[in-house]
């Protein structure tokens, strides 16, 4: 299997491609990068080729690819990709606007490629356990769901509008949501959401509070805020309190970690199993075996929209229906 | 020396109990619960008088202060009775059901010119307290988001009057109020409200509720109450420009009792203590009972409750209406609920 990946520009991009380099079968044939310093950097440190250009990637002989551009590039790659009949796994959110998503879905349907959405929470060995618990009924009908996806605000382009098409909502509304929306097979109904600009310098959102209410009449808050400051000892987070009508249930997706004292201060060290393989590793066997992905461009349309409500909400301050 | 008398011998008048009766300065009178059996138990273990009636109590004794810890609905016909007699008043949270009874209330006392406390004991937990003293020294720079969390099983009140919501106005008036009043208390007045729980809670006995408040100073707060989990725990989470503040009540346990026999206390089940010289509920009464003698103005005042309270009712607006609440219109109506 020849999978190519399309810039490096998102930071995910190394956690795919390392786990495309440990996947028996796959071979990594280049990495397209217009930032030159970026993308021979990335080539030689996974032993790859680097091209200046996405289309030159792309006219190599590669049958999958992963696009991890800046969210408002992912229309132009994953059209592009789709029109070379190469199957594309594109980083969330899937795009920036609903209709580039409706067209990336079109597009890659119209020339028979797989388009899934990078959403590795899916693969998180303690989310799938919590939702084997809900699938055997152990908590009952699930009446609410309170999430967590707090970060650290990455810099870079995603501090600028034009590039990541939002700030701290797009960019860490959409896991979770995408998590709601698997664990209970429901669609969002209204959301409502508190946003704020109150941590960083730059001119973007940088908090939140979703409320999101689902078809099924489930309620589910969100923090999707860049909140953690750089001496907190993590990144990030995936938290989900689940409160049923047998029983409540309490995940940390990234609670499996040790406490490490070093001169920098205490951090927090993953020793879990690794999420992006196993995204990227579903993604290339659906390619392989010419199946539906399990995570569709669809699904990443769907949270996207949730993301695009609450920018919505906050600007007229009341709920709005998705 | 002041004279107390404490109404209900429920929870919190087991608690208010406990804590006066350990005071120096204080004389705890007696204790009343119409269950005279009740009182007379708790009198007991406390070395207190019982009484069936409060006015049989004001008859036999000399009194100072009351404390009336007894369900929301009849803190009102308390307090005024207790007014009249010109003692001073410490009355547990939420003040009333209702707006208009709270005002009421406050302005019988002050025609009364008897004093009104409101038991709003977060203010004395000392995790919280020094968590404020942490955002006003300023190192985790202004607070942006805070969170809040207020948890643990059902409540069986006397007569189960928690689960009647027209009574006790649920977890949300109840309970999470506490975390309102703290939030208040930091970041000031709120501007807006929006708030999510779990439909006939009651019915169910489970409930859960998911309100996020806009403070005028921009603070996003998400405050969570549950009445759906196993345990009591609360935790909460203030994140700034430049730092964290966290605190979880689960994991600040440094006494943790597990007995081997089902026989023991505890048996089979740890039992997690947090000890401390002076729990919150010492301290909230010392300072109300101070504030009493010295004429001052306590941390918490009535009006604080009374501005605690139109939060939560506007929370349960936001709930029945699915709508956001702006505070200021919802307060010059003097809530609807």
């Amino acid at each position: 299997m020849k999978v190519g990946i399309i810039s490096f520009a998102h930071s995910h991009a190394y956690g795919y491609a390392d786990a495309v380099k440990r996947i028996p079968g796959a071979e990594l044939v280049g990495i397209a990068d217009d930032n030159f310093e970026r993308g021979k950097e990335a080539a030689s440190r996974f032993d790859t080729k680097h091209y200046g250009s996405y289309e030159e990637l792309l006219s190599q002989d590669i049958e999958a690819v992963i696009v991890t551009s800046e969210n408002s590039m992912h229309h132009e790659h994953v059209v592009a990709a789709a029109k070379a009949k190469v199957h594309v796994l594109c980083e969330k959110p899937l795009a920036t606007k609903a209709e580039d998503a409706e067209e990336m879905i079109k597009v890659c349907k119209e020339n028979g490629v797989i388009l899934q959405t990078a959403f590795p929470v899916r693969f998180n060995s303690s989310i799938i356990r919590a939702k084997h618990i809900v699938d055997q009924g152990d908590l009952g009908e699930i009446l609410a769901i309170k999430g967590t996806n707090r970060g650290t605000n990455p810099g870079g382009w995603f501090v600028d509008p034009e590039k990541s098409g939002g700030g701290a909502v797009i960019d860490h509304t959409v896991h979770v949501v995408d998590v709601m929306r698997w664990f209970m097979g429901a669609e969002v109904k209204e959301v409502y959401a508190e946003i704020g600009n109150l941590i960083s310098e730059h001119e973007i959102d940088d908090c939140g509070i979703l409320t999101i209410e689902f078809d099924n009449n489930v309620f589910t808050t969100l923090d999707c805020s860049w909140s953690r400051n750089e001496t907190y000892p993590t990144w990030g987070d995936v938290t989900l309190e689940i409160v049923g009508t047998q029983g409540t249930l309490s995940v940390d997706a990234f609670a499996q970690k040790l406490d490490v004292y070093d001169k920098e201060g205490v951090k927090w060290n993953y020793w879990g199993d690794d999420m992006d393989f196993g995204l990227v590793n579903d993604f290339l066997t659906s390619v392989s075996e010419g199946k539906e992905p399990s995570i569709t461009g669809t699904d990443g349309l769907k949270a996207l929209e949730v993301a695009l409500a609450a920018y919505e909400s906050s600007k007229k301050k009341q709920p709005v229906l998705v | 020396m002041l004279n107390v008398l404490v109404i209900g011998a429920g929870t919190m008048g087991s608690t208010h109990g406990d804590a006066l009766s350990k005071m120096e300065n204080v004389s705890l009178v007696g204790i009343v619960d119409k269950n005279l059996e009740k009182a007379k138990e708790l009198g007991r273990k406390l070395g207190a008088e019982a009484f069936g009636t409060y006015e049989e109590a004001i008859e036999s004794k000399p009194i100072d202060v009351v404390s009336i810890c007894l369900p929301t609905p009849i803190h009102k016909p308390y307090v005024e009775k207790v007014a009249d007699q010109g003692f001073h008043i410490i009355c547990e949270k939420p003040l009333a059901r209702n707006l208009k009874d709270a005002r009421e209330m406050i302005d019988y006392c002050k025609a009364k010119k008897v004093k009104l406390f409101v038991g709003h004991v977060v203010r004395f937990f000392p995790e919280y307290v020094q968590a404020k003293e942490v955002i006003e020294q300023g190192s985790i720079g202004n607070v942006a988001v805070a969170r809040t969390y207020r948890g643990g099983a059902f409540p069986y009140g006397s007569n189960d009057w928690y689960a009647d919501y027209e009574s006790s106005g649920g977890l949300v008036l109840d309970m999470i109020i506490h975390d309102f009043d703290f939030l208040r208390w930091c970041f000031g007045e709120v501007e807006r409200v929006y708030a999510k729980s779990v439909e006939k809670g009651n019915e169910r006995r489970i409930d859960y509720s998911l309100v996020t408040l806009r403070f005028k100073s921009g603070v996003i707060a998400h405050v969570e109450g549950s009445w759906a989990h196993q345990t009591f725990t609360t935790n909460f989470e203030f994140a700034g420009e430049t730092g964290i503040v966290e605190h979880d009540s689960s994991k600040s346990v440094p006494v943790r009792f597990a007995g081997r026999n089902q026989s023991q206390s505890g048996g089979g089940v740890a039992v997690p203590e947090s000890p401390l010289k002076k729990n919150p509920y010492y301290l909230e009464l010392e300072h109300f009972l101070s504030c009493v003698e010295s004429d001052r103005e306590p941390i918490v005042t009535a009006e604080d409750a009374y501005k605690a309270m139109e939060i939560a009712l506007a929370a349960l607006q936001s709930i029945e209406t699915k709508k956001e609440v702006e505070l200021d219109a919802f307060a010059r109506i003097g809530g609807v609920k």
